[in-house]
């Protein structure tokens, strides 16, 4: 109903269908770039594709399947065309915002957890995206990525797998 | 020694996705095998904590700049009305067309009249190949040009289903579950790929790991 609405001018109902979604569209984009300032373009450019291309949209699917579609593969392409980043380094900022000690370990591992996150390759990262940080479940994933659940779920296994190497060669699993 | 099985089921515990017997397989694996326990250990750590990561604030300003970008005058219209629509137009184009052309050609020719002035559709040329190399698959991609557009043609052969990551300059495109050609080549359309592109890199991937690579020029900017 929002959709239709949207699709028809109602600027309000758009307004409502970014406020719905931006939060985990902007959290995607910055997960798969971990770029905030990308992650803002990837974003913005997702709902404007998305409300171009509102009449291609199937109402008999999910809403939120077809614009997580969108914004992965935006940040896909944003990350093809972005040019190589300097590895991530799991101590920068370490020294930044000290607050309780518990506060800081959370922090650390969020940081160890995004490097070895950026170290996979963008496809995994992908899965792991939208599975732990969208909860989305694997019939939804398989949805917008393509391919099969049984894939998506081996995939996603081998991701998860790289990840723990990662931390494990940061030091963080321990 | 942890097998791919043992694996599965220690993901699929982790997903809440082990009926009553794989809970029973997994429990006996476990308490046969220290290792699998450390394995099980540390991937349910790392779920755990990629679970437990919040979610980062949006900018404040990016619903209004959403809305500030979008067009006053929305496209309305299904897709099915806008074909229609460009359906029309089409067909009174076509009719105009056909007007003009008989107005202005006269009577239509013999049939063997235009027997010479068909001239075959452009072939593809080749604009550049290279040797497909890495661990668990051998081959040559080339790639080729025609009136529309570039194509990558495939000639591998690989232990497994491949993906193919085909990355250049603002350029990316994914050819998801390649299967084992034996060699024998596939033809993918590259839609979008601008002469002048430069260099274009092939990622070959299996299971999600690069098994192999090549690069290709589509020609200088």
């Amino acid at each position: 109903m929002l959709v239709s609405r949207c699709h028809g001018g109602d600027r309000a109902a758009c307004g409502e269908l970014v406020s719905r979604y931006q939060r985990p569209i902007f959290n995607a984009a910055l997960r798969m770039l971990h770029q905030p300032e990308d992650a803002r373009d990837v974003a913005q450019t997702t709902f404007l594709k998305a409300f171009e291309h509102l009449g291609d949209y199937n109402p008999s699917f999910k809403f939120y399947s077809w614009i997580y579609r969108i914004a992965i593969n935006e940040s896909l392409n944003a990350l093809g065309s972005r040019r190589p980043l300097a590895p991530l380094d799991a101590d920068e900022q370490a020294d930044e915002a000290p607050g309780p000690e518990q506060r800081l370990e959370g922090e650390q591992m969020s940081r160890a957890i995004d490097k070895a996150l950026m170290g996979i390759e963008p496809e995994l990262r992908t899965l792991v995206v939208l599975r732990h940080f969208m909860h989305l479940s694997y019939q939804d994933i398989a949805d917008i990525v393509s391919l099969p659940e049984k894939t998506v779920k081996s995939r996603l296994y081998s991701a998860r797998q790289l990840l723990r190497d990662g931390l494990v060669q940061q030091g963080t699993l321990l | 020694m942890t097998t791919p099985e043992q694996l599965a089921l220690i993901h699929a515990e982790i997903d809440g996705e082990l009926d009553a017997g794989q809970r029973a397989e997994l429990a006996r694996s476990l308490l046969a095998d220290p290792e699998l326990r450390h394995v099980r250990d540390e991937l349910r750590r790392v779920c755990t904590a990629l679970d437990a990561l919040g979610d980062v604030e949006p900018p404040g300003t990016l619903q209004a700049s959403i809305l500030a970008a979008l067009p006053h005058t929305p496209v309305r219209g299904t897709r099915w009305a806008m074909g229609w629509r460009y359906a029309a137009c089409l067909a009174g184009v076509a009719v105009a067309a056909a007007v003009i052309f008989t107005t202005m050609r006269g009577v239509r020719p013999a049939p063997t009249e235009l027997t010479g002035t068909l001239a075959p559709a452009a072939a593809a040329t080749l604009v550049d190949s290279a040797t497909v190399s890495g661990q668990g698959v051998s081959g040559s991609a080339s790639l080729y040009r025609d009136a529309s557009g570039f194509s990558l043609e495939l000639a591998v052969a690989a232990d497994a289903a491949l993906d193919v990551r085909v990355a250049g300059e603002g350029y990316t495109l994914a050819v998801n579950n390649l299967k084992n050609q034996g060699g024998r080549p596939i033809r993918v359309l590259l839609p979008g790929l601008e002469p002048g592109s430069g260099r274009i890199d092939l990622t070959f991937l299996s299971s999600g790991r690069p098994v192999g690579s090549a690069s290709l020029r589509a020609g200088e900017k």
